[in-house]
Formats: structure tokens, C-alpha cells, sequence
């Protein structure tokens, strides 16, 4: 088939657009979804960031970022996110490389993987709560294990530890599609023309996954410089970070103003990530989501004894992450870690009892986000990769735009911008909904367009041939080969339903309140036992639930869907 | 098919969209407690049983509770802010975010225990202790710490956790303790508290962030409310608690009604029980250790107990409310860093 | 079911390119089908057939002119409302559903009960020999499988005319031939008018009943296969539908019908046929390869030539010879009768008078 071509006569389009009653009914609901739960938001912010008594002015920025403590604390969010880009896809190259190349045997990939999802279904401050327990003054390594007794836990080497451990899985997961996408023949190639296997990958396998690396680099940044949770605990008093002096602003100090500008100084820097990433990187290659290998010739890429080296440094690391669930689940079935160690269900009586209203509310929201999530990334995907109509492109942008954010930025927007009429949403579980839908959306849009890029257009047009109307083609032909994408959608929203805070946190009141929101309150309260407990749950709904959905995906499962783990790292 | 989709998302919008409150029976009441929750809850439901009314609360810091309704101002979502260290409601006072009602209590309540003008009422005293692990003190020789200098000595570098003045009454409470203690001479305060900070090993979220590490040992001392600090103790930890000579503050834990509540008239129930000894009796019985602010209340006898010889002054909340802002703000800029 | 006509009446298209700019892709054609008839739009790539075809369907709209099919004027109606059978190069085969599926596709989108599906699936099925492949999914099934399917889900649902783009050009050889002939003999039986859209000459003159030759956006010629091999009406057609061989030539006399053709300094006689000539003009000629002779012996009315390459293809071999400067191909048929030439061989070459077309005028190649 020829290539497509487009027709650009703007009066043309406009004259179809107008022709199609369905498709411009979805484009002006989804532009005012957009702009009410994105755009007004922000605009919002950055009016009260740079507005004083009705006047335009950057007196507000300068008298936060006179104060050298911010001035820290931006350059200390820059440095850790740059900092855990760097482990964080070190640590996912060792791995990615050590499941896709060295020909592993079943088990060791499955316990490789195990330990991957875990980090990613997990409430903030698991592995700080861990980290304390166990590299505290009186950590159960540092002081029990080693006998060292002025370690502080507190500070950059922990978050940065920390923060590596709870977001490499994602460049695990974007670096192993692409290493599993390099044919290996081509290292066979390489082989065959006399190189050495250190050559090899030095010359061929690490240059091609170079945009891998650069993907992975800038999304982990980003993970890194919205973390509000793990600094909260973990980074002290001498090391600020953006987020977290955000929040303490806001809430600490009730100062919107300055929150508002801490915020938008984090925009900034994500803006950019926002800006490489969409110009620069996604440029660079095309990642084949269904991780498709081709014929496979027996990988020779790596050594014996290198496969050993690289297996048993990710199994180390695998155990570390184990040994900070198993922690986390002996806190809490004992009374109180580290001076009481009977056994008890105590903590886990209160989850069930004072908790249950913050269980069936985190489940009620999530349980709602989810389908709404799903139809809104399906339609909003399905629009932007198929149907050409004026501000296409803007639609798809600024989609993307609430989940390129730090959730602090998106939380206060929401905050000031629906605090007031006429649009007063806090206080409901709408905008704790809303916030979810729209900032964790555009994975399944994402997901989506992909697999529709992937579909060939000329089904719809057989479909069409055979007497099919618009309808019933999106019905009967597009919508189940998109049910993947629909399925992922749902799946990420409700995980992250179950797991985020930095967003939400200021969003939620008297009626209804999260999951995550206690588990912060009980470790402020210093009830750890509770506050492990929660987190159990957490990780315990969320694995049934993404299994469910992996299950149902296989029922439905094409050839060349895409994983849930794949999605999960988007 | 899409049609159908649109229609069933703008339903449910609307359903979300309706006042949530409205699933809420009649009489209810809407709180931010100050006070953890292990305490407030017990004396809400024993509100409900006294009252019949019910109580939806959150519990916040009470810098954040502060934030909280300020925030909310023009369209409040609570009624009540119950607890908390009495300069945060004198801070808040200036905002605009309390409404002046006096409870039939407010007669025989002492001055310190009443805003003049009825904004916020007393419901129990706090005063600031100091705690420390025993253990840590055997290691390093030391008795418990009876001066506010001795926390400078060395053996405590790195060893001690206090709350952080950026969201916690507890440190506000402290640093107007130091002021005082120093004549309310600023400089000389804030010089002290530069100097401590070397020995601080990591300023806490919330007042009592620090009583359990320093239970299990992770830190050596810090400065508590009493009710965070005896909690700790009577939950089995090694813990010595002490007083320095020199004397130490006081708040008030008072309670407001806001502006513009939905409920008012249920908030001012709660006061009028709150300010009696309804509510006060039963600090002994939940074991909370606050000493109550109604005159006709005894303390506790253990409570007492401690508290017998310490030097304790009240802290003067109106200067505090006047100077919150002030104190924390330079407290942010040369003492945290 | 009574067959229909398609009629189209300066169509033209207009795309454009984000490199190249403006492309007129189809420039004012006009066309005209029997009903029943069987027309292919050949031509090289690019040339505006695909697009042309697309237009009839529906999937693309012309900027001018009409379309009609049968008498009702169809420009303005979508794809769905077209009552079209379209078979697509990559098949379009949907993946979710079976091969029954894919066939009753259309049925069921015009509401026919179950057991009309059946009925009327079953017998298209078979009729592709596809019987028991009911159950199967398309990435089970092989290309040529595949294309099968696609032509029966497309001529299941009795549409009005038949459209096919280019649906062998995946196939091997072998297959492509053999399908070739099912899709002619499937559009017989049901008569149903068709346009096939090729870019293989092969393809096109074996089994249709005309063709349309086109070229950057217009019909050359449109004829039946005979006439477009034996009487190409521009140097285009000739060039393109098989092989000729190109020379110069002077006219020497013009006779009434009849002129004097100088080639090679050997002279012909033959029919002038529709060109106004004058004695002196040059000309190019062109004879087809299998048209010239080759003997052992040169001399009288054959001129000598010398083979530089030969190719034994069974049935027939091909000669590269080269002759007074000029290269010509040859094809000599039934070598077991007439014997083969080797290499660096000097033959004779006769040209057949009767056989050697003016190209065009006046111009040198």
C-alpha cells in the first residue's frame, strides 16, 4: 500500500470535522476534560506564583529563592535525580542485560522478576521504613550486624539508596525491551568478524542501547525529582529536597504562595525532561512493546563466568529487596520492632478496624479511577492515533502533560484551583479520582496509540468495505484489538490509586482519605507496626489485582500484546 | 456505543459531583483533631455516647492543621479544631479563621485557659519534658539531663530528635520556651539553639516523632510534650524523663470553633463538653497524660507524681501568636540549615 | 444477481506530500466498465491506479468529477454505503476472529440470521477449498490461505462490484499464477464486475478483459491485451507491456498506404497506419523480440549479427545479439525445432515487415 499522505486544505478538514457528529461531540468533551483537570489547574499556579495583590511580578520567586535553604534544596533535587538516573539504570542495565543475555534458566528469571514488581506495587516509605530499621542508629546491620554505631541513616547516600531500589524496575523493564530487541545475530555477526566479547559489547550491543539508556536516565530523573516520600523520611534536615519543602511549605507553614513557587521551580527542570523525551529520544527508535525476540540463535554474548558474576549481583540485590519485605512484614506481626518482638496481630486489628474507612475508601476511589481511567486513555488514544482533526498534536500533549509532573505540582494546582467556586471539587472523592485519571491516563493512551500504530490501517478499511459504519468498526474490529491497551490502562491506574501521595496528600479530607495517607500519618505517629501493616495490605491487593488483570489479558492475549510488566515501566 | 460511554461517564460525574455530605446522617460533626488519633477517638466516641452525635475527624500536625483551615477559609470543611498547642490557634486568630464562643465552662476556666476574646478555649495543659533512653545513658556516664545546657554536652552528638518548627507545635512550644528562658532575649536564644542543632541527629515531622527511636535507642534524648513522652513509657520503653533546672514551658491545648462552619451548633456542643469535666475525667481513664484544664479535675496521681519539683512556666501565647510567624521563620533560616 | 457498470468522469486527486509538495496523483480520468467485465489498471508504481481504485471504494475522495456505479452517483457516499467487495494487497484479515468469522463478517454487520451465515458462508468457503479452515485464526493460516479468505469474506456479502489492489504481490510465483485463475473464475460464476489493480503486465493480460494503462496519473490506453501488445498507440504502452527493441529508421518513400522504410541499410515495406510521414523524416521503429527471425547464414534480407548472450529458458531462449552497433533481443520459441545459437555465434537476423511499428516521430532515442 502506498505510504499515507496527508491533505492539508484546513478548510477541508474542518468542513469533515463538522461532518462527523460523533467524533466532534468526544473532541469537545475531552478538551474540556482537558482544560478544566489540566490546563485551568496549572494556569492557576502559575498566576498565584507570579501574581502579588493583582499584579504580574517575580517578587514571590525571588523572595523564596533568596532564601539559600531553597536554593539548596533545588540543587540538592537536581543532584539526587541526576544521581539516581545514573544507579538506577546502571542497576536496570545489569539486570535487563543479565535476563535477556545470559540465557537464564526459568526460575532464576521468574525470582529476577519477582523481585522487580515488587518495588513497583509497593506505598511509598517501604524501603525507608526498611532502610531505618535496618541502617538506623541502632539499624539491625549497622549496629546488630556490624557493630557501627555513628552511621547516620539520614541524609543523600540513603535516599539515593533508597530511591535507586524503588524505581530501577522501571529501567529494568524499558532497557530489557530494548537489549531483547537487538537481534542477536548481529553480536553473532560481530563474533564472526574476529572481535572479542567484551568488543562486542562495547562496540555493538551498548551503542545501540544508547537511547535505552538515555529513556531510562530521564525517566528515572523524573520518578526521583517527584519523590516526596521517601525524603520526607529519609533525607534530613541537611539534605532539602524540592517536594518535600514544598509540602512542608504548604502544609507546615500555610504558605500556598511559596508552595506554589517551590513547585513550579520543579516544573522546570521536568518540563525539560518532558521536552528531551518527546523530541529527542522517542526519535532516536522505536521500543517494539510486545518484546517480540526473533529467531534465536544460541546467545553466546556472554561468558560463563561473566553469567555467573552478573546472576549473582542481581541475585544479591534481589535478596536485599526481599530482606526489606520480609522486614517489613515481620514489623508488622510484632509489637514493636526493636524492643518488643512478640508476636501479635495487634497492628493488623487496627488496620482492619480504624483503617477499614481509609481501605474502602482508597478501594472505592480506585475502583472507580479504574474503568474511567480505561475509557478515557482508550478513547483519547484511539482519537489521537486515528482520527486527523484540527489540534491534534495539542491534545495529545497536553494529555501527557499532568503525568510529566511531579505529583506536588499537580496536587497544589488542583488544591488552589478547586478550593474555590465556581468549580469546588475539594473535599470529594471526585478530585482524588480526577487527579488520578488525569495523571496516570496517559499510560493506557500511550499503550493505545502504540498498538493501534501497530494495527494496519486497511482492517478498518476491509471492515468499512464489508458495510460497516464508523461505530461498529470501533466496536467490533478496533475495540478488541485495543482491549489490552484498555486493560493496562486500568491496571496502572489502579496501582497507582493504591500507591501514590505526593499528589493526593492535599487532596484528601473528612469524607474520604487513602490508604497511603495513613500509612504516612501512622510513621509520623510512630505506630511502624501499623504503618507496615498497611503496606502489607497494599502490596498484598495490588499483587492479586495486576494478577487478575495479567490473566485476563491472556485470555484476550494477540499475538505482539504487550505485557503487564512492560506497562508498568511506562 | 460511544454514546453510550459518554452518557455513563457524565452519570457518574454527577453522582460524584453531589455533595458527598449528603450520605452522612443528620447529626454530624466535622473535626480536625490535633490530637493522634489513639486520643481523640476515644473522646469523640465517648462524645457520641454523651451526645448522640457523631464525629468525622482527620488528624493533622498542627502546623498543617493551621494550613489546613486557612487554606479552606472561604468554604470551610470542618467545624471544630479540636487540641493542639494554644499557639497555633492564637496564630490562627489573626486570620480570621475562628469564631468567638464562650462555653458555659468559660467562667470558672482560668485566665491562661481562655482567649480574652472567646476565640479558643483551654481543654488541658502540656507541658514540655525532657526524655531519654536509659541505656544510652549508661554507655555514656550520664544522668538524665536536668539543664537545658546539658544536652549541649557532646555525648549527645548526633543523638538527639526534636520536632521540626516547620510543621510541629511541639518545637514552636520549645523554642518559646528557650526565648523565654533567655529573657526573650532573641539573639542569645537563638544562639543556644544554633548550638544544639550540632548535636541534633534529625528534626521530626510531628512532636512525638522522636519518642520511639529514642525508645529503641536510635536517638539518646529529645524534648516532648508529656503526653508523647509518659505514652512512651508506659508502652514498655527504657525511657528516663527529667526537667531542667532553668524550667521549661507549658501550652495550653485549647480548642476553636471555626468560621463559617456548616455545623455550628453541634461544634458548640462539643466545646461546651470538651471545656467540662465530661471530657477531662477521662484522661486518667484512656491514660492520657495531659493535665486538665478545668479547675474541678484532678490530676492524675502518677502524672502528678512526675510532675512534682519541676519548674514549669506558662508560655505568654498571646506574645507567641504575635511572634509565630517570626520565631519560625528565623528558626528556618539559622538554626535548621 | 445482474451485473452493473462503473463509471468514472475526470476524476482527479490531489495530495499532498510534506516533501515533494503538491502531487496530482490522479489527473482527469475517465473510465468506463461493462457490466461483468473484468478491467485491470496497470501501470508502474506511483502511476495512480491504486489511488483511482481506493476512489471507486471510497476510501479516498476525488477532488473533481463523479462516480457512478451502475446509475446511481456514488462520489458522495462513504465506503460502508458502497456495497463493495474490496481485497486488499496484505489481505486484512482480522486477527481476533476466525476464519468464519472473518467471511460472515459482512453478513453480520447486515443483520442476516445465523443460520443464513451458515449457509451462505459455507458455500463460499468451500468454493475457495477452504473447507474445515473454519476454526482456524489468520496467523495460523498461510499467505496464499490467507488471500483466500480475504476473497471469499469480500464476495460473500453479493457485492455490486469487485475491487482488488494488487492482492498477489505477497504470493510466490507459483501460487500467484494459480490464484490469479481462481480469482478470474470466481468473478465469472458470480459475475460480478471487477477492477484488479497490478503493476505485473503478466498478471493483467492473462486474465482480464481489458486493461487500463496508466502512467503519472492518466489512462495511456485502454484495450484488450492483444491490442495493447500488437498496437501500443504511444512509445509508453509499448515499452511497457513486454519487450521491444528499438532502432532508428528513415523514410524513404511515402506510396499512398504504403512507405519505404530504410533500417540498418536494409529496406522494408510496410503500412504506413494512422502517422503522416514525409520521405526524409527519421523515425524510430520497434519490433517485438519473437518477431525476428534468425538464421545460420546472412546474406540476402538478413543482416549479420553476433551473439554476446544467450539464456535457455526451456520453452524458449533469449538472445542478447548485437548488431551494426545496435543491441537486440531476441526471443526464439520451441528450440527443439529450431535449434539454439551459441555464444560469439554470427547469425543472420531477419526482420519481418509486417512486424515493425513506427514509435514515434521525428525524434532520435
Amino acid at each position: 500500500m502506498p505510504v499515507s499522505i496527508a491533505e492539508l486544505n484546513p478548510s477541508d478538514r474542518i468542513r469533515r470535522l463538522l461532518k462527523d457528529p460523533l467524533l466532534l461531540v468526544c473532541l469537545i468533551v475531552l478538551w474540556s476534560l482537558l482544560i478544566l483537570f489540566i490546563l485551568l489547574p496549572l494556569i492557576m499556579l502559575f498566576a498565584k506564583t507570579f501574581e502579588e495583590g493583582g499584579q504580574f511580578t517575580l517578587a514571590n520567586v525571588i523572595s523564596v529563592f533568596g532564601d539559600p535553604n531553597q536554593r539548596q534544596a533545588l540543587w540538592n533535587s537536581l543532584l539526587l535525580g541526576s544521581l539516581v538516573g545514573l544507579c538506577g539504570t546502571v542497576l536496570g542495565f545489569l539486570f535487563a542485560y543479565t535476563a535477556v543475555r545470559t540465557n537464564l534458566s526459568k526460575k532464576w528469571t521468574l525470582f529476577l522478576d519477582a523481585s522487580i514488581i515488587l518495588p513497583l506495587i509497593s506505598p511509598p516509605f517501604t524501603t525507608a521504613i526498611a532502610m531505618i530499621f535496618s541502617f538506623g542508629p541502632r539499624g539491625l546491620i549497622t549496629y546488630d550486624l556490624l557493630g557501627i554505631k555513628q552511621f547516620t541513616v539520614y541524609g543523600l547516600h540513603s535516599t539515593l539508596f533508597s530511591e535507586t531500589i524503588t524505581y530501577f524496575p522501571i529501567a529494568y523493564l524499558t532497557l530489557k525491551a530494548i537489549i531483547a530487541g537487538i537481534d542477536p545475530n548481529i553480536e553473532d555477526m560481530a563474533f564472526s568478524l574476529g572481535s572479542s566479547r567484551l568488543r562486542v559489547f562495547r562496540t555493538v550491543t551498548l551503542p545501540l542501547t544508547v537511547p535505552g539508556l538515555a529513556n531510562s536516565f530521564l525517566l528515572l530523573f523524573s520518578a526521583s525529582l517527584a519523590d516526596f516520600a521517601t525524603p520526607l523520611i529519609l533525607a534530613g534536615n541537611s539534605f532539602p529536597v524540592l517536594p518535600t519543602q514544598a509540602y512542608l511549605q504548604i502544609t507546615g507553614l500555610f504558605d500556598l504562595k511559596g508552595g506554589a513557587v517551590l513547585s513550579f521551580a520543579l516544573l522546570v527542570p521536568a518540563f525539560l525532561v518532558f521536552l528531551l523525551q518527546r523530541f529527542w529520544v522517542s526519535r532516536k527508535y522505536y521500543v517494539t512493546i510486545s518484546g517480540k525476540m526473533g529467531a534465536q540463535t544460541q546467545i553466546k554474548s556472554a561468558s560463563s563466568s561473566i553469567k555467573y558474576l552478573l546472576l549473582g549481583l542481581c541475585l544479591f540485590i534481589s535478596a536485599f529487596i526481599f530482606y526489606f519485605y520480609v522486614l517489613l512484614f515481620y514489623a508488622s506481626i510484632v509489637k514493636a520492632f526493636g524492643a518488643n518482638f512478640d508476636w501479635t496481630l495487634k497492628h493488623y486489628r487496627v488496620v482492619f478496624t480504624e483503617g477499614l474507612k481509609a481501605i474502602r475508601d482508597t478501594l472505592i476511589i480506585a475502583g472507580v479511577g479504574m474503568p474511567l481511567g480505561g475509557i478515557y486513555s482508550v478513547i483519547l488514544g484511539y482519537l489521537v492515533a486515528k482520527k486527523t482533526f484540527p489540534s491534534r498534536q495539542g491534545m495529545e500533549i497536553v494529555s501527557m502533560i499532568n503525568y510529566s509532573l511531579p505529583g506536588t505540582i499537580v496536587g497544589i494546582a488542583y488544591l488552589l484551583f478547586f478550593n474555590e467556586p465556581p468549580i469546588l471539587l475539594t473535599g470529594t472523592a471526585f478530585i482524588i479520582i480526577a487527579c488520578y485519571v488525569f495523571r496516570y491516563g496517559p499510560t493506557g493512551i500511550r499503550t493505545t496509540v502504540a498498538i493501534l500504530q501497530q494495527i494496519d490501517p486497511s482492517i478498518e478499511e476491509a471492515s468499512s468495505s464489508l458495510g460497516a459504519g464508523t461505530g461498529t468498526t470501533f466496536r467490533r474490529v478496533t475495540l478488541p484489538l485495543i482491549l489490552p491497551a484498555f486493560f493496562a490502562g486500568l491496571g496502572v491506574v489502579f496501582i497507582r490509586s493504591m500507591t501514590a501521595i505526593s499528589a493526593t496528600i492535599f487532596l484528601i479530607s473528612i469524607h474520604w482519605t487513602l490508604i497511603t495517607v495513613r500509612i504516612l500519618e501512622k510513621m509520623t505517629e510512630l505506630e511502624l507496626g501499623v504503618a507496615a501493616a498497611f503496606s502489607i495490605l497494599v502490596v498484598l491487593i495490588v499483587f492479586i489485582v495486576i494478577t487478575a488483570i495479567s490473566l485476563l489479558l491472556r485470555l484476550f492475549r494477540q499475538p505482539g500484546a504487550p505485557e503487564m510488566a512492560n506497562i508498568l515501566g511506562g | 456505543m460511544k454514546r453510550f460511554k459518554v452518557v455513563f461517564m457524565l452519570g457518574l460525574f454527577s453522582i460524584l459531583l453531589s455533595p458527598i455530605h449528603l450520605a452522612h446522617s443528620a447529626e454530624s460533626l466535622n473535626v480536625y483533631s490535633i490530637w493522634p488519633e489513639n486520643w481523640a477517638r476515644p473522646m469523640f466516641e465517648e462524645f457520641e455516647k454523651a451526645t448522640g452525635i457523631k464525629v468525622n475527624f482527620l488528624r493533622f500536625s498542627s502546623g498543617e492543621a493551621l494550613a489546613r483551615v486557612i487554606a479552606e477559609k472561604n468554604n470551610p470543611r470542618v467545624d471544630v479544631l479540636f487540641g493542639g498547642p494554644v499557639e497555633t490557634h492564637s496564630a490562627g486568630i489573626k486570620e480570621g479563621i475562628f469564631e468567638p464562643y464562650r462555653p458555659p465552662a468559660s467562667g470558672v476556666l482560668p485566665a491562661r485557659f481562655k482567649d480574652p476574646e472567646g476565640y479558643w478555649m483551654g481543654i488541658a495543659d502540656d507541658p514540655l519534658v525532657f526524655m531519654s533512653n536509659n541505656k544510652f545513658l549508661k554507655e555514656k556516664n550520664l544522668n538524665p539531663p536536668a539543664s537545658w545546657y546539658d544536652l549541649l554536652h557532646p555525648a549527645y552528638k548526633g543523638m538527639i530528635q526534636m520536632a521540626d518548627a516547620r510543621t510541629s507545635g511541639t518545637a514552636v512550644t520549645r523554642i518559646f520556651s528557650i526565648l523565654e528562658i533567655f529573657g526573650r532575649d532573641e539573639d542569645k536564644a537563638f544562639d543556644f539553639m544554633k548550638k544544639l542543632r550540632q548535636n541534633v541527629q534529625v528534626y521530626t515531622k510531628s512532636g512525638g516523632g522522636g519518642t520511639i527511636p529514642i525508645g529503641l535507642g536510635q536517638a539518646g534524648a529529645g524534648i516532648f510534650f508529656i503526653v508523647d513522652a509518659l505514652k512512651t513509657k508506659q508502652e514498655g520503653y527504657d525511657v528516663a524523663i527529667s526537667f531542667p533546672k532553668e524550667g521549661i514551658g507549658t501550652a495550653a491545648e485549647a480548642i476553636a470553633l471555626i468560621k463559617g462552619a456548616k455545623n455550628p451548633g453541634l461544634g458548640k456542643k462539643m466545646i461546651d463538653w470538651a471545656t467540662t469535666p465530661a471530657m477531662q475525667n477521662l484522661y486518667a481513664k484512656y491514660k492520657i497524660n495531659f493535665i486538665p484544664a478545668h479547675p474541678e479535675v484532678k490530676t492524675e496521681p502518677s502524672l502528678a507524681e512526675v510532675l512534682r519539683g519541676a519548674k514549669i512556666f506558662p508560655i505568654d501565647e498571646v506574645w507567641a501568636g504575635q511572634n509565630r510567624k517570626r520565631m519560625v521563620e528565623r528558626w528556618i533560616k539559622e538554626v535548621l540549615p | 444477481m445482474e451485473a452493473i457498470s462503473i463509471r468514472l468522469e475526470n476524476i482527479s486527486k490531489t495530495f499532498f506530500h510534506r516533501v515533494k509538495g503538491k502531487v496530482s496523483a490522479v489527473n482527469q480520468v475517465s473510465l468506463d466498465v461493462q457490466p461483468g467485465e473484468f478491467l485491470t489498471m496497470l501501470g508502474p508504481s506511483g502511476c495512480g491506479k491504486t489511488t483511482t481504485l481506493r476512489m471507486i471504494a471510497g476510501f479516498e475522495r476525488p477532488d473533481r468529477g463523479r462516480i457512478y456505479i451502475g446509475e446511481e452517483d456514488v462520489t458522495d457516499l462513504m465506503a460502508n454505503q458502497r456495497n463493495i467487495g474490496f481485497v486488499f494487497q496484505n489481505y486484512a484479515l482480522f486477527p481476533h476472529l476466525s476464519v468464519f468469522e472473518n467471511v460472515a463478517y459482512g453478513l453480520k454487520v447486515k443483520g442476516m440470521s445465523g443460520s443464513e451465515i451458515e449457509g451462505s458462508v459455507g458455500k463460499v468457503i468451500s468454493l475457495v477449498g477452504l473447507k474445515g479452515y473454519e476454526r482456524q485464526f489468520p496467523h495460523q493460516l498461510s499467505g496464499g490461505e490467507q488471500q483466500r479468505v480475504a476473497l471469499a469474506r469480500a464476495v460473500v456479502i453479493e457485492p455490486r462490484v469487485l475491487l482488488f489492489d494488487e492482492p498477489l504481490s505477497n504470493l510466490d510465483a507459483k501460487l500467484r499464477v494459480y490464484m490469479r485463475s481462481e480469482i478470474r473464475r470466481l468473478q465469472k460464476t458470480f459475475s460480478i464486475t471487477a477492477v484488479y489493480v497490478t503493476h505485473d503486465q503478466e498478471e493483467a493480460m492473462a486474465i482480464s478483459d481489458h486493461i487500463a494503462v496508466m502512467n503519472g496519473g492518466e489512462i495511456i490506453q485502454i484495450g484488450t491485451a492483444e491490442e495493447l501488445y500488437l498496437r501500443p498507440e504511444s512509445p509508453f504502452v509499448a515499452q511497457f507491456i513486454g519487450k521491444i527493441n528499438i532502432l532508428p529508421a528513415e523514410v524513404k518513400e511515402v506510396v499512398g498506404e504504403q512507405i519505404v522504410l530504410e533500417i540498418l541499410s536494409q529496406r522494408y515495406r510496410l503500412l504506413k497506419g494512422p502517422h503522416d510521414l514525409n520521405a526524409g523524416q527519421r523515425v524510430n521503429i520497434f519490433i517485438r523480440p519473437e518477431t525476428l527471425v534468425l538464421t545460420n547464414t546472412f546474406g540476402e534480407g538478413s543482416l549479420k549479427a553476433k551473439v554476446l548472450e544467450r539464456s535457455f529458458l526451456g520453452e524458449k531462449v533469449d538472445y542478447l545479439l548485437e548488431l551494426d552497433g545496435h543491441l537486440l533481443n531476441v526471443t526464439s520459441y520451441d528450440p527443439f525445432q529450431h535449434g539454439t545459437f551459441s555464444h560469439h555465434q554470427e547469425i543472420g537476423v531477419r526482420f519481418n515487415p509486417d512486424a515493425i511499428h513506427i514509435l514515434e516521430e521525428g525524434k532520435k532515442k
